[in-house]
């Protein structure tokens, strides 16, 4: 579905991604893991296309397609869902009309008719179950005044809602509590299927407990050093990284 | 009114003038009136080159054609340009050679008035130049200076010898047609201060010029030129009192900064002259044209605290002609009795990711009239220029006013501009919270003002904060019951 | 969006051409001005709350003088479809409530003043601009306060792109002895392309017993809320367009007389559409 290979980006003169090599599978869940300014975050959003980072060389193909030249739009529209380590807060823009233009701009992309009114809010209704979301909070303005939890859940509501092929969810366990952690965690759990794929950005083996990883890959200095399955989560969880980096890091 | 409030305007109005005194100085005067002769006069007295005659006499011949000023929130009896006495100077019978030479009244008077003009002064780290009237009496510490380059000295001198960098710099920032009293200030202007620091060279010691008006029915019209050369940096004070006289005296100087690329330059005014008795007779009108210009990456710092003058209108202003130069402008202004002040800044960004920074406190007691003025203006080519201004006004006695009047001219789409004012009073509670600790009212104002002008305050040098601390408390003396 | 004729014919106004309301006076509908010229109104009724709409479909000059009796309370909505030069002047007297809601979306300069001369009056005032391509959009606002125990509340969000300018001009005055004054006036802009924002928003105040403020910004769409956007799949100029509307919209809800407000929405939607 994803295939990374040698992706190097900056950011004006600072080379933060140095040659990251990734391939997901339809059906893979995947952790990526690692120390803080390893280039985690920066890798989320040079994937989803952000302008703030040069991609200086290497490739990335998406669903058998050419990623880099996409802008932002279109790699959502083709299913490329970025989950926020801080969700932007949209005064004055309501939720139901943000996310049925979001919706639609997919089914547009995907030859499908927009979605009718009923239908519309039938789906919203359904999806924010998912993640326990209020569903009052969905007639507010985008993120405006939501809870750091509420702000998560929503990120994951808007995920079920678009239906991505991947979904890249950066920190989304960051500053919630426990009963939160396990409701969005659960939500991401349940979306996933073997058509899909999950890229869970973490720092802590806690998140995992829920959403289990097929792999485990640990970034450092801007490059994988060191991959493994589940258990990698939990050694690092114990012994810190130093070991990896001792062994690997340069 | 409440009683503990006339207390406090009981005591504003007690409340003295300390540097009101006169010096018994024998005093050259030239004839009253303005006129291309008097100019000659000047320009003699001061055995200027022609040139600067020439510029002397352009800046009169257009201030002729011009008006003053009438928008500002104001109101200025009509003054008559031809009564001021338009140079006066101490009587000298030879060039000075050392401090001791200097007449010991004028040593007196400027002991009183706690300047540190001796050397031994010199722990004090402060090199002033003092100007009295017209003329500047004596500049210090000038050998240490020039050890590293740093030129300071009155400005007559310096356009006798070093002609080529004043003519470089002087109306570079501030034209003599700018506005009607800076046209006349390059008229008629007779002396201040001249600093040049060469490139790269941080000045050891804060720079001071002390202006003093004594003689009668004269005005006063110094020149403040600094220049401060690529990746230099210098922190300039200014302070001036006058007499206390029943007439009004004007007060028309310019300051031009250059602050070329990479360099600094902060410059702190304490503004104390004679701000007129309760009933508002006599006192000083200020009226100043004050401006720097900053190149690349250059930073320029004014901070004023205004207490004097019967009139002030003054509006520091910064060019930020350079990408990433930075303004700011600090400005505590308190009016009382019958004060009138006007003043602000102008902040205009016209470089890319310029930034500018204002903070106005204004207190206004008795029946004064205390208004902010501020202008931002981005210009189409400022990109990413930012500004953030917060002014706020305090108001004690319910016969006093306090405006303001910003104005945000934004015409580059990727400019953050903020603006926010707030005006109160002192609260009751505040008071009474301090009386109930024991403290007099007086004193609960005199905390309650200093702790609302502290972020001002604070960014002036040391010695100068707490001058400027006195003078806020003296100024309100008895403001709080 | 309905034409004039349509609002005339639709039935959901009563057409008022000024002159005093009273208890008689029917306003179980909204009472409408259509392009007034020269107009005064008075509201003498104080049982419930008097809904004026004031509609600007003629490039003309406009003057609506309205009085707002003791006690009475009046909520007022005014849109500007044509570059109209108008002018509102409103005097409230004691314990009066005035709100309202006024919409400048064409290149229009609108003037409002409000003299709060009866102790307890209250006025509240929310306006938007939409300044596009060649606009100039105005606003004036002056507020007096001539007596005490006045509360003032402006604020006024703007929008300017393409080659526009949005300028706004306001001055709180408090007079003397006006103790107890609560006044806030707010300019809020955002800007884009080669728009032009000019703010004045002034305070001029001689009383001391008073909490008064006023606050102008100038800013831009928020570059991090159209990458969210754009992340879910909206096109940049969509994204914009929304966060444009969204930047107005507070000011859009507060007015409740619905089809003014549905003519507002698709009048700022449009006019936002093709925003960079």
């Amino acid at each position: 579905m994803l295939t990374v290979k040698n992706l190097h980006a900056s950011v004006g003169d600072k080379e933060i991604l140095r040659g990251i090599n990734l391939e997901v599978k339809a059906g893979e869940v995947h952790a990526i893991m690692g120390p803080n300014g390893s280039g985690k975050s920066t890798l989320a959003s040079v994937l989803a296309g952000s302008e703030k980072f040069t991609v200086t060389s290497g490739e990335v193909t998406f669903l058998g397609e050419d990623l880099l030249p996409l802008s932002v739009e279109e790699r959502a529209r083709r299913g490329l869902f970025l989950g926020f380590q801080y969700p932007v807060e949209i005064p004055g823009v309501s939720m139901a009309n943000f996310m049925k233009l979001a919706v639609n701009e997919r089914r547009k992309y995907l030859g499908k008719e927009p979605v009718g009114a009923a239908e519309f809010l039938r789906m919203m209704r359904e999806k924010s179950a998912v993640v326990e979301l209020d569903s009052k909070l969905t007639s507010r303005s985008v993120n405006e005044g939501f809870s750091g939890g509420e702000k998560k859940k929503n990120e994951i509501f808007q995920m079920a809602m678009l239906e991505p092929e991947l979904a890249i969810l950066d920190e989304t366990d960051s500053g919630l509590d426990i009963d939160a952690l396990r409701i969005v965690a659960t939500g991401v759990t349940k979306l996933h299927t073997d058509r899909n794929a999950t890229i869970v950005i973490t720092h802590y083996q806690r998140l995992l407990d829920y959403i289990v990883p097929d792999y485990v890959h640990v970034l450092y200095k801007g490059r994988i050093i060191y991959s493994g399955d589940k258990s990698l989560a939990l050694r690092l969880e114990k012994e810190g990284y130093d070991w990896l980096i001792n062994e690997y890091g340069e | 009114m409440k009683d503990n409030e006339r207390d406090i305007l009981d005591s504003l109005e007690r409340s003295d003038y300390k540097y009101g005194f006169t010096s018994d100085i024998e005093t050259e005067l030239i004839r009253r009136g303005l006129d291309e002769e008097v100019i000659r006069t000047i320009s003699e007295k001061k055995q200027e080159p022609e040139w600067m005659l020439e510029y002397r006499l352009k800046a009169y011949r257009h201030w002729l054609t011009m008006e003053e000023p009438k928008w500002a929130h104001l109101t200025i009896p009509p003054i008559d340009f031809q009564d001021i006495i338009y140079y006066a100077s101490p009587k000298q019978k030879k060039a000075l050679g050392s401090m001791d030479e200097v007449d010991p009244e004028l040593r007196r008077t400027f002991d009183k008035l706690g300047i540190p003009l001796e050397e031994q002064k010199a722990l004090a780290g402060v090199a002033v130049d003092a100007v009295l009237d017209s003329v500047s009496v004596k500049t210090t510490f000038r050998e240490t200076l020039a050890e590293k380059g740093i030129i300071f000295c009155p400005i007559s001198e310096a356009i006798r010898e070093y002609p080529d960098l004043v003519k470089r710099y002087l109306g570079s920032v501030v034209s003599y047609a700018d506005n009607f009293y800076a046209a006349l200030n390059s008229a008629v202007f007779s002396d201040g201060s001249f600093c040049y620091i060469p490139k790269g060279v941080r000045c050891p010691m804060e720079l001071s010029t002390y202006f003093r008006i004594n003689a009668q029915g004269t005005g006063q019209f110094e020149r403040t030129l600094i220049v401060a050369d690529e990746g230099s940096y210098v922190s300039y004070l200014e302070g001036c009192t006058a007499p206390r006289r029943d007439e009004n005296q004007l007060h028309a100087a310019v300051v031009e900064i250059v602050v070329e690329r990479d360099a600094e330059v902060k410059y702190s005014t304490v503004q104390n002259w004679y701000p007129g008795d309760k009933d508002g007779n006599g006192g000083i009108y200020n009226f100043v044209t004050k401006r720097g210009l900053c190149r690349e990456n250059a930073h320029l710092s004014w901070t004023q605290v205004e207490t004097g003058s019967a009139i002030t209108w003054k509006y520091p202003s910064c060019v930020l002609l350079g990408d990433n130069s930075v303004g700011e402008f600090y400005s505590v202004a308190m009016t009382n009795h019958f004060q009138q002040a006007d003043t602000g800044t102008k902040m205009i960004h016209i470089g890319r990711n310029t930034r500018s920074r204002i903070v106005s406190k204004g207190i206004s007691a008795g029946r004064s009239q205390n208004s902010y003025r501020g202008l931002v203006k981005i210009g189409p080519k400022a990109e990413c220029a930012r500004n953030y201004s917060q002014c706020d006004s305090l108001l004690i006695g319910d016969r006093c006013g306090a405006h303001t009047f910003p104005h945000i001219d934004s015409r580059n789409s990727t400019a953050v501009v903020e603006h926010e004012a707030t005006t109160s009073k002192i609260s009751e509670d505040q008071l009474m919270y301090c009386n109930q600790r024991g403290l007099s009212t007086e004193e609960a104002v005199g905390l309650i003002v200093n702790g609302y002008a502290k972020e001002v305050l604070s960014k002036l040098p040391m010695e100068f904060a707490i001058e400027a601390q006195k003078l806020l408390s003296i100024s309100l003396e008895g403001s709080v019951g | 969006m309905m034409n004039p004729d349509e609002i005339l014919k639709s039935g959901l106004f009563a057409v008022f051409a000024g002159g005093v309301i009273s208890s008689d006076t029917d306003i179980s509908r909204p009472l409408l001005l259509l392009d007034p010229r020269s107009v005064d109104v008075s509201v003498e009724r104080t049982d419930s709350e008097v809904v004026l709409a004031i509609l600007h479909t003629r490039t003309d000059e406009s003057g609506v003088n309205i009085t707002v009796g003791e006690g009475a309370r009046l909520s007022i909505v005014e849109l500007y479809l044509a570059e109209a030069f108008s002018e509102v002047r409103i005097s409230q007297r004691v314990s009066s409530s005035c709100r309202m809601v006024c919409a400048e979306l064409c290149g229009a300069n609108v003037s409002y003043r409000m003299n709060l001369e009866g102790e307890g009056a209250e006025n509240v005032l929310r306006g938007l601009f939409v300044a596009s391509g060649a606009d100039h959009c105005t606003v004036n606002i002056v507020t007096n306060h001539l007596v005490g125990g006045c509360k003032s509340d402006s604020m006024v969000k703007g929008v300017a792109f393409g080659q526009a300018t949005g300028e706004f001009r306001g001055l709180v005055y408090v007079a003397e002895d006006a103790q107890n004054t609560d006044a806030m006036q707010q300019s809020r802009n955002i800007q884009s392309g080669g728009a032009r924002i000019s703010a004045m928003p002034q305070l001029e105040i001689y009383a001391d017993d008073v909490r008064c403020s006023h606050g102008a910004t100038v800013g831009q769409i928020d570059d991090e809320a159209v990458m969210y956007m754009r992340q879910r799949g909206l096109c940049e100029e969509e994204a914009r367009r929304l966060l444009a509307e969204g930047f107005v919209n507070d000011i859009v809800c507060r007015c409740d007389v619905e089809p003014l407000r549905r003519i507002m929405e698709e009048r700022v939607a449009e006019k936002t559409e093709g925003l960079r």
